[in-house]
């Protein structure tokens, strides 16, 4: 009796944190995306009107299809980097495995800020790369200075270590001896990692995915110092809406239109995701 | 049926007024909890309840990081006993949404610009000032003057609801071993496909509809025409035709700019790198490469226009004071804050700091290169401005900026 009133109370914590500072805030945006903006002021006038810019408004299914394949082109660019990377760190980092993981992480101890500034100089005209080219009596790469790939680059960097982790985290937990009984049953190593590491490690890997493609999807600093005048992204634009234009209402519609499309995205990857068979409970269904 | 408590009086407790519960009578829960309720709210709002003769002590600024002189304010709070706490924005719009929701009991000093601090007063965000008490105001330079400068004073009643601070204008910094004067004079160097990746302009949205709505009005023969609104041409107030010839001449734009930048330090270096060649900007940027070749850092010579032949934007920042300050020593405070940041003293070290021209004349401070560097001779050009504004419609101005950069 006892440890179930622990187990409400200690459950109560993360609900309540999640009620006050996510479902109350979201509340208030799905209310504001109803009402419109008139020269800086917020006017309580119910309407679809933010909506019905936003569907009939082109720009903004522009910057959502923009942000969609960008966000997907850096998720697989991650996942693709991030397999070897964690995977040879298992396979070889022996003691050291944890700090080469958490060597990783070293960027995160400054700003995202400084991070992509940092970027935008070694990527820019006069950064690292184009000035040593230079430099060499070659043209600078202008396909780096204000361009969508110096947003991806900008947008791989920022995120690459988070996927890194979890996958390594995933890894770390899968039993190795699977490998070994695959093997001894005549798997090629190839087959063995594509029918067991591979769909064992599957959920891991997508959230993995889905932690580097929803923030990708609100991005706003990496198109905005990288990206270009061709680069503007969903984020960056919704960003806009709550500062300079203060046209708040149209920024709030926006904003649920992001949530919805992350929840979906979300939804049908974690569809296509057999949970039993990559070993995951905890969805209700045992 | 109301559930009651009886409180005991003890032998030391004074008499009761007439009236009052007196020892032994019964007092609802609801009275108790309610007299409670009250003593909390009362004890929990205390520290932020101050009477308005109270000796103030703190300053709250809403203002431009740039003006932040660490020296002049540490000697401000020392001599005033006062803490000052600044906070920073970046443009009129967010400083205007910072007042609306609440920031007139949250700032007591605000900065603005252009035709900003007159939307402020007429919203009530801000009050008065009396400039007897503001004694610097007397180094203002004849053009900032009331009596010439118009923009701070409120035209029905005459009161001056604001303080000249710095000035400038939003011209073109261009790379002259590139650029020839003659097409640098006008707005249609920035659209030039000669130039075609190597020219860059800011982030700023109001700005560059703007700027380009001058150069539409011009080139359809609208700018000397009577406008819709009985009033002179403000090109933060256009037409619809004029809006989508914006919205068309932004988007042939595009392909000619090798970026937007965010902040002057990559303009400088975008400059410097000979990447761009041309960009509007504050003046900023260009006071800082002249400065850098003048130390022999750079070779490249630079120049600037600061009004176009079409016409060109300018601002004038300013201080203004927050409605939520009363009559007292916080308007004292206010005012002498405001008093010792335009002393042509500290104004010297602003526009070192800074890269701004001032609005109080520090000509005997100053070298003939610096009153030229600061345009000291050049004030008479603000008329040739459009002053700073706010978009005739902000909705209508989102989308020309959207169906741009979606383009």
């Amino acid at each position: 009796m006892k440890g179930r009133w622990a187990g409400r109370a200690l459950l109560g914590v993360p609900t309540a944190f999640l009620l006050g500072l996510f479902v109350l805030p979201l509340l208030s945006m799905v209310v504001l995306s109803f009402w419109r903006t008139e020269n800086y002021h917020i006017v309580q006038d119910w309407n679809l009107g933010n909506y019905i810019t936003l569907a009939t408004g082109g720009a903004y299914v522009t910057f959502l299809i923009r942000s969609l394949v960008m966000a997907s082109a850096v998720s697989l660019v991650c996942i693709l980097i991030a397999w070897p990377v964690s995977y040879s760190i298992i396979l070889y980092g022996g003691r050291y495995r944890l700090l080469l993981t958490l060597a990783f992480a070293v960027p995160f101890l400054t700003g995202e800020v400084l991070r992509v500034i940092a970027l935008q100089g070694l990527l820019g005209p006069l950064g690292l790369i184009n000035a040593m080219l230079m430099a060499l009596g070659n043209a600078p790469l202008r396909f780096i200075m204000y361009t969508n790939v110096a947003s991806a680059i900008g947008l791989i960097y920022l995120y690459l270590p988070i996927v890194v982790t979890v996958i390594y985290l995933s890894l770390l937990n899968f039993d190795a001896r699977l490998i070994d009984a695959a093997k001894i049953f005549g798997a090629s190593p190839l087959r063995a990692f594509v029918e067991v590491t591979w769909p064992l490690n599957l959920f891991g890997t997508l959230i993995g995915f889905a932690l580097c493609f929803i923030p990708c999807l609100s991005a706003t600093l990496a198109p905005r110092f990288l990206g270009g005048p061709n680069g503007t992204l969903y984020g960056m634009a919704m960003a806009q809406q709550f500062g300079e234009s203060g046209t708040w209402a149209l920024g709030a519609a926006m904003g649920v239109v992001l949530f919805l499309t992350s929840l979906i995205a979300v939804l049908l990857v974690g569809m296509r995701v057999n949970l039993r068979r990559t070993g995951f409970t905890g969805f209700g269904r045992g | 049926m109301t559930p009651h408590v009886t409180i005991a009086a003890s032998s030391e407790t004074p008499a009761a007024p007439e009236g009052a519960a007196s020892a032994g009578s019964s007092v609802a829960r609801r009275d108790v909890l309610k007299t409670i309720a009250a003593g909390a709210l009362a004890a929990l709002a205390t520290p932020y309840i101050r009477p308005a003769s109270a000796a103030p002590s703190q300053l709250r600024a809403l203002m431009w990081e740039g003006y932040l002189l660490p020296e002049v304010i540490a000697a401000f709070e020392e001599k005033h006993g006062v803490k000052f706490t600044p906070t920073f924005f970046d443009g009129n719009s967010e400083a205007y949404n910072k007042l609306r929701v609440g920031g007139t009991r949250d700032f007591d000093l605000v900065q603005a610009d252009g035709f900003w601090p007159s939307l402020y007063y007429r919203e009530k965000l801000i009050r008065t000032v009396d400039y007897a008490k503001i004694p610097a105001t007397q180094h203002l330079f004849p053009v900032f003057k009331p009596a010439e400068f118009k923009l701070l004073t409120d035209a029905a009643t005459g009161v001056d609801f604001g303080v000249p601070f710095c000035w400038g204008s939003y011209g073109t910094t261009y790379n002259a071993d590139v650029v020839p004067a003659e097409k640098a004079a006008s707005i249609e160097l920035l659209f030039d496909p000669a130039y075609a990746g190597r020219l860059s302009t800011s982030a700023r949205f109001e700005e560059n509809i703007a700027l380009a709505g001058i150069l539409v009005a011009t080139r359809m023969g609208t700018i000397d025409k009577p406008r819709p609104n009985g009033k002179p041409f403000n090109p933060y107030d256009l037409t619809d035709e004029e809006l989508a010839g914006v919205e068309k001449l932004l988007i042939e734009q595009k392909p000619l700019l090798l970026t937007r930048y965010q902040d002057n330090p990559t303009l400088a270096q975008l400059l410097e790198s000979g990447a761009v060649v041309a960009a509007p900007e504050f003046a900023q940027t260009y006071r800082l490469l002249l400065a850098k070749k003048a130390k022999g850092e750079i070779d490249t010579t630079f120049a600037h226009t600061l009004v176009p032949k079409e016409g060109g934007l300018g601002w004038v920042d300013t201080w203004l004071v927050s409605s939520g300050v009363p009559d007292g020593p916080m308007l004292d405070v206010c005012q002498s804050f405001i008093d010792t940041m335009i002393t042509p003293e500290t104004m010297k070290k602003v526009a070192l700091a800074s890269g701004c021209s001032t609005t109080i004349d520090i000509r005997s401070l100053s070298t003939p290169e610096e009153q030229a560097l600061y345009l000291m001779d050049r004030t008479g050009e603000l008329s040739k401005m459009y002053m700073f504004d706010q978009p005739s419609s902000t909705e209508k101005w989102e989308r020309v900026w959207s169906r741009m950069q979606a383009a």
